[in-house]
């Protein structure tokens, strides 16, 4: 599975927001996608999800081009997980999963017991297969996003695009869903997800893309990517990026500000 | 205890479904007996079931009173209960909101102008019925392609169409009401308006179950789609689902259940609203059970005012009042007690 994201450009309707950008993306690895507020990470998502048209440029999976796909095919190589998902009604969790399966039968049909069995699957790769008969609604954050991780699963999608998957939790719920995240990744899941946290690329991401104003500023290697150089520039302040131990003596990087 | 009856109804959703049937078909022979006319149960029965026994041995007026007062009635009240509480659901999910009603996009506003207007015009109560279902159904299209036009929010859209066209149509109405003949027309206009089914026979229900029939079976292809109907139009797009065309069925069909419902009974209002509610709280939001629970649920609930409509005072009561007269305290309760809604 390869994504092949060719000089793409496109916004919301005649305002461009992304510019030529690129980048390639492959099973069984993890890219996240940093940048400020209004650098155009949601755009690019929405552009790969064909929420907004391509205005120029092309993406390719598996060398088939995006403008040639129906929108159920794109669904079988793409999954999105939403930032906020807030329900009006009280769907429990099994039944939350097994709308992922949506695309596997026609609107006049009704989920077989292979859907279901599906689902509860996802659940347990995941951990959560006890939440199956709560009420996704009576859910913590964490739990919600897991659940929506599951039902990205239920969807048996390849590459899964996450918009800021953890910004919304506390910092524990936060590692539980990049645990998954990693998790997903080894079991050979493409994953593409946004951030405002500097630390998760150097934890978890094979690749970074930094965008700035809607263009690539540098893709590749977090810590070849994420420079102070870089990060002054994109941000407008000072950064460095140390290498800390943890208590077995592996090594990471952290990013911080600098004060002058 | 909450708990117990929610997984209970989990566990035997399909039983309870077919519980529900009969409960509806007791509830509807019991109601043969209710009524001005007085027939005792056991004419009824004995009535009921003399194809099977031979038995004929029921008072002379039975099969007349049955036949041509009674059974088209209570055949109607099934009818509309079950087509508003259905397009209720369909509508609720649709547009993400619990509080919407089958007349969201105006197909009520749009119907009663239509038979405002036929009345005026002096038409028989068939025509009446016609011109009421077919403005109400035009007008709801009418809403949807315009809306379609929209491209930012559809559904924002949809909605606000739908009160727009709604507020036309009331206007209409009220022009039509205001220079009517006082002693004629206007009398009638308020009546309809009112929602009774006083006037309901056998071809009028002939004629209604049509459109319903289609529209039922529309949803109930489409009740688990309903389902993915309720997400944000994104997160069903990135699935793979071709939302457009599948609300667009989805309104078809529910238009055609309320258009049907009001063309036959008036405006009657707030089933649509509370019969969703009740069945979402005790069998849960997914669609594949809402829609059968409250499709008998909705009958059930309408045959019985509409018993006690027949029978709580001598001159009948209208029965939009008397939904009205329930609806509105059962609201209260509800906010009272779950302190949401």
């Amino acid at each position: 599975m390869k994504i092949e994201v060719k000089k793409i450009t496109g916004g919301y309707g005649k305002k461009i927001v992304c510019r030529d950008i690129s980048f390639e993306l492959s099973s069984g690895e993890v890219i996240c996608v940093a940048g400020p507020n209004g650098s155009g990470k949601s755009t690019l998502f929405r552009l790969m999800l064909r929420f907004n048209p391509l205005l120029t440029g092309d993406i390719l999976f598996d060398g088939r081009s995006l403008t040639e796909m129906s929108q159920k095919e794109l669904a079988k190589f793409l999954a999105y997980i939403p930032q906020n998902h807030n329900p009006v009604f009280a769907y429990s969790v099994l039944e939350v999963v097994l709308m992922g399966r949506a695309n596997h039968f026609s609107a006049f049909s009704v989920p077989k017991s292979v859907d279901e069995q599906v689902a509860i699957s996802c659940l347990r790769r995941l951990g959560i297969e006890q939440l199956a008969r709560q009420n996704y609604t009576e859910l913590s954050g964490g739990q919600r996003q897991l659940v929506m991780i599951a039902r990205a699963m239920a969807q048996e999608a390849q590459v899964l695009i996450m918009d800021e998957p953890a910004s919304s939790l506390d910092y524990a719920n936060s590692q539980i869903v990049l645990e998954a995240v990693m998790d997903l990744r080894d079991e050979g899941y493409a994953v593409l997800m946004s951030t405002h946290s500097m630390d998760t690329p150097f934890s978890c991401a094979d690749k970074v893309l930094l965008l700035q104003e809607g263009r690539v500023r540098a893709f590749g290697q977090p810590l070849e990517t994420l420079t102070p150089e870089n990060l002054e520039e994109v941000y407008g302040l000072p950064m460095d990026v140390v290498e800390v131990h943890d208590r077995f003596d592996r090594p990471r990087h952290l990013c911080m500000p600098v004060r002058r | 205890m909450k708990m117990k009856l929610e997984s209970f109804w989990h566990d035997h959703w399909r039983g309870a479904i077919v519980a529900l049937a009969i409960l509806a078909v007791a509830v509807c022979t019991i109601s043969l007996a209710i009524g001005f006319y007085s027939l005792s149960f056991s004419d009824v029965f004995t009535y009921v079931f003399s194809p099977i026994t031979g038995n004929t041995d029921y008072a002379y007026l039975t099969p007349t009173v049955v036949h041509n007062i009674r059974l088209p009635r209570i055949l109607s009240a099934m009818m509309i209960g079950a087509a508003l509480s259905v397009s209720g659901c369909a509508y609720q999910g649709m547009f993400r909101n619990p509080l919407v009603s089958p007349d969201v996009l105006g197909v009520s506003s749009a119907a009663g102008a239509g038979a405002a207007t036929a009345i005026t015009l002096g038409w028989s109560s068939l025509g009446v019925q016609a011109a009421a279902f077919v403005s109400g159904t035009v007008m709801v299209f009418l809403a949807v392609a315009i809306a379609r036009r929209s491209h930012h929010n559809q559904t924002l859209a949809l909605v606000l169409t739908g009160i727009m066209i709604g507020s036309l149509c009331n206007a209409v109405t009220t022009w039509l009401k205001y220079i009517a003949d006082p002693n004629e027309s206007l009398a009638e206009i308020t009546f309809w308006l009112m929602g009774s089914l006083i006037k309901v026979d056998m071809y009028a229900v002939k004629l209604a179950i049509w459109p319903m029939l289609i529209g039922f079976i529309l949803i109930w292809l489409m009740r688990y789609r309903l389902n993915i109907l309720v997400l944000d139009d994104e997160e069903a797009i990135s699935m793979g689902v071709n939302i457009r065309r599948d609300r667009t069925l989805v309104i078809i069909a529910a238009t055609l259940l309320s258009a049907a419902a009001v063309c036959l009974g008036g405006l009657i209002g707030w089933v649509g609203l509370m019969i969703p509610h009740i069945c979402r709280a005790i069998v849960g939001a997914d669609y594949r059970k809402l829609i059968p629970v409250s499709a008998l649920l909705g009958g059930i609930f309408l045959v019985l005012v509409d018993d006690l409509a027949r029978s709580m005072m001598i001159m009948e009561i209208p029965i939009g009042i008397l939904t009205s007269l329930v609806g509105a305290p059962f609201f209260i309760m509800l906010i009272l007690k779950k302190r949401k809604i």
